[in-house]
């Protein structure tokens, strides 16, 4: 199994996978024995969590080279944005305190009296080497107020993967202190205009180490990732009618999975993996919801209507679809339920054009873009149709919604700048954060799963 | 091949190293499933797609007939313009049988791209059904829809977005 993926080269995620495979080779030493119950620090359910103070100083450079690409810095840097943007945290500046004051690594090093003073509760410290383009780091994260080590890794990468390490460490932190999985090692692939076409792109959630997954010189819409993040699903137009294709990802192979007359549009997993959801118009342009079977490829009707229906989107329990349909004279969320193939409109009174649906991995939220005064917004509202929240606001057009995999944030597309990018912020519209920039116009995100969760 | 030997016991010591280690941490590597009934990837291109050509500007008769059908705001219905013109356009395919026509469906650049794919589709369908009522043979006619990614003109005003609503001819 090792050898096949080592073997194969993938334009996707190729970094991801190497790094995994390495990292799982050299991450070695484990400092101390982890509790077997960590104690949860952080209780994330709370409705307003205090955030913890933590100060993460520049890393020490312990190697003989000069530290010429400024890891020091960015290195932790790239630790305290991730656990700035997860809204539990407080990033206390370092430079409050006199470096040597700081110099420390280990719990008999740091200087805690001088620490105190910061209000910092939690320290994380970093002493690195480079040599032969590969980077050694060792990281620990320390309770600042009892002067306690919690926990500490080891990590050793190519120069290059300095990143993957710091997001790696981040979510160790985030799963130390919450209880719940970390998700700053996963990605986001979006859509962006080249020329007159569009191609899918790839990045890390925080908008580093951009790539490009397709050259099909065509229009390429509406990626949608496998449960267990190794496929792709999206709409090309390639072969000249919008069809739906499937991207291996780890062998960078594609093949066409629905090809009929009409749209082949708007694919999204089923949350055991085994069939996608897409909208089909296999008569007359009526645009109806079917569902294709990955292994017999087998269509089953979802919905049946004169109207328009479109952009299904699963329950994470598999049992419901929420999805678009214009039967009431303009596009609404309509959530179907398999079990008895009933319908109900769940957007009233809030704009005439509501589409976009994406439920949360919790089960509790539908997000979706509506528009109200001719512009766009993120919203938010229960699956039963209660308790609406408008997300996004005064800020452009705001479209495409997309729930991280732990369902603590979104992502989602804004014009706000004239240019339309891809943004991402927490699930209650806080910490709303540009990931990409460049001249083309980026489009439709969508999250990763957690690698091999 | 030498390679091929060196990756491989690379990657026994890795997996040795990996399944000695497993108790101790999670799988990190996203878990790439095995392929299931898959098949090589071809290269196909729809040649009732590929070969039309848009309308030779150059030609003013061509041109009075097949102009563009306009649609209202988020509608897929017919105006009595676009019936007219529809009309026309019957009474040509009828006199040239060896002709084949492309209805190509496009949406203003407001909306979400996904619902307007579906919207253009009907948008080219209404007209489709319209010329087999009018007694062309319905083998002769394929459509397509562009939904938002094809406008005419960029911009954001009613009169851009007036000209972005639209079924257009191909001829082949």
């Amino acid at each position: 199994m090792h050898s096949q993926s080592m073997n194969r080269k993938s334009p996707a995620l190729t970094h991801t996978r190497y790094a995994a495979v390495l990292l799982a080779a050299c991450l070695i030493a484990i400092f101390l024995i982890t509790p077997a119950a960590a104690k949860v620090y952080i209780d994330i359910n709370a409705p307003s969590a205090t955030r913890v103070p933590i100060i993460v100083p520049p890393f020490q450079n312990t190697g003989s080279q000069p530290d010429a690409q400024k890891l020091s810095k960015r290195m932790a840097s790239i630790i305290s944005t991730d656990l700035e943007f997860s809204g539990l945290f407080r990033i206390i500046d370092h430079k409050l305190l006199n470096k040597t004051y700081l110099r420390g690594v280990t719990r008999n090093q740091i200087k805690w009296d001088s620490l105190s003073v910061t209000g910092a509760e939690a320290i994380v410290t970093g002493a690195f080497s480079v040599s032969n383009n590969r980077v050694n780091i060792e990281l620990r994260l320390f309770d600042a107020v009892q002067g306690r080590f919690i926990m500490g890794k080891k990590y050793s990468g190519t120069l290059k993967e300095h990143r993957l390490i710091c997001h790696r460490f981040a979510s160790e932190i985030f799963r130390e202190l919450t209880g719940a999985p970390g998700m700053f090692e996963t990605g986001i692939v979006f859509v962006m205009r080249t020329g007159g076409n569009k191609e899918l792109y790839y990045c890390d959630y925080d908008g580093s180490n951009q790539r490009r997954l397709t050259t099909y010189n065509s229009l390429t819409l509406s990626p949608s990732f496998s449960p267990d993040a190794s496929m792709l699903a999206f709409t090309s137009y390639r072969a000249g009618n919008p069809d739906l294709y499937l991207m291996h990802l780890a062998q960078g192979r594609t093949e066409k999975i629905s090809s009929k007359k009409g749209i082949n549009i708007s694919p999204d997993w089923s949350p055991d993996g085994k069939k996608i959801a897409l909208t089909l118009s296999l008569k007359d342009g009526n645009s109806e919801i079917y569902t294709l079977d990955i292994n017999s490829r087998k269509l089953e009707r979802i919905t049946k209507h004169w109207a328009t229906d479109v952009s299904p989107k699963w329950s994470p329990d598999g049992k419901h679809m929420a999805f678009v349909s214009s039967r009431s004279g303009n596009p609404q969320i309509y959530i179907f339920t398999i079990a008895n193939r009933a319908v109900r409109r769940i957007t009233f009174g809030k704009g005439n054009y509501n589409t976009s649906p994406a439920w949360s991995p919790r089960g509790d939220r539908i997000i979706y873009a509506g528009m109200t005064g001719g512009k766009f917004n993120i919203n938010s509202i229960s699956p039963s149709g209660s308790n609406y929240q408008q997300l996004t606001a005064r800020q452009g057009n705001n479209e495409d919604p997309s729930w991280s995999p732990d369902g603590r944030y979104i992502t989602f597309s804004s014009n706000r700048t004239g240019r339309s990018e891809i943004y991402i912020m927490r699930a209650d519209g806080t910490g709303q954060k540009r990931i990409t920039f460049g001249n083309n116009e980026k489009y439709d995100p969508t999250w990763s799963p957690i690698p091999g969760k | 091949m030498q390679q091929t030997t060196k990756t491989l016991m690379m990657c026994i010591f890795i997996a040795a190293l990996v399944s000695s280690m497993a108790c101790s941490k999670k799988q990190i590597a996203p878990n790439y499933a095995e392929n299931t009934g898959t098949a090589l990837e071809l290269e196909e291109t729809d040649l009732g797609a590929g070969e039309f050509t848009a309308i030779d500007p150059s030609d003013p008769i061509l041109n009075a007939i097949f102009k563009n059908i306009l649609f209202n705001y988020d509608q897929f219905s017919l105006t009595p313009q676009a019936r007219a013109t529809l009309d026309s356009i019957a009474e040509w395919m009828k006199s040239n049988p060896r002709k084949v026509l492309m209805i190509e469906g496009h949406c203003d650049d407001r909306g979400t791209n996904e619902y307007n794919l579906a919207l253009g589709d009907r948008r080219a369908n209404s007209a489709k059904t319209y010329l087999v009522q009018l007694g062309v043979d319905s083998a002769r006619i394929y459509t397509i829809s562009y939904g938002e990614e094809r406008p005419i003109v960029n911009g954001s005003s009613e009169s851009i977005w007036t000209k972005n609503r639209r079924g257009e001819f191909k001829l082949k």
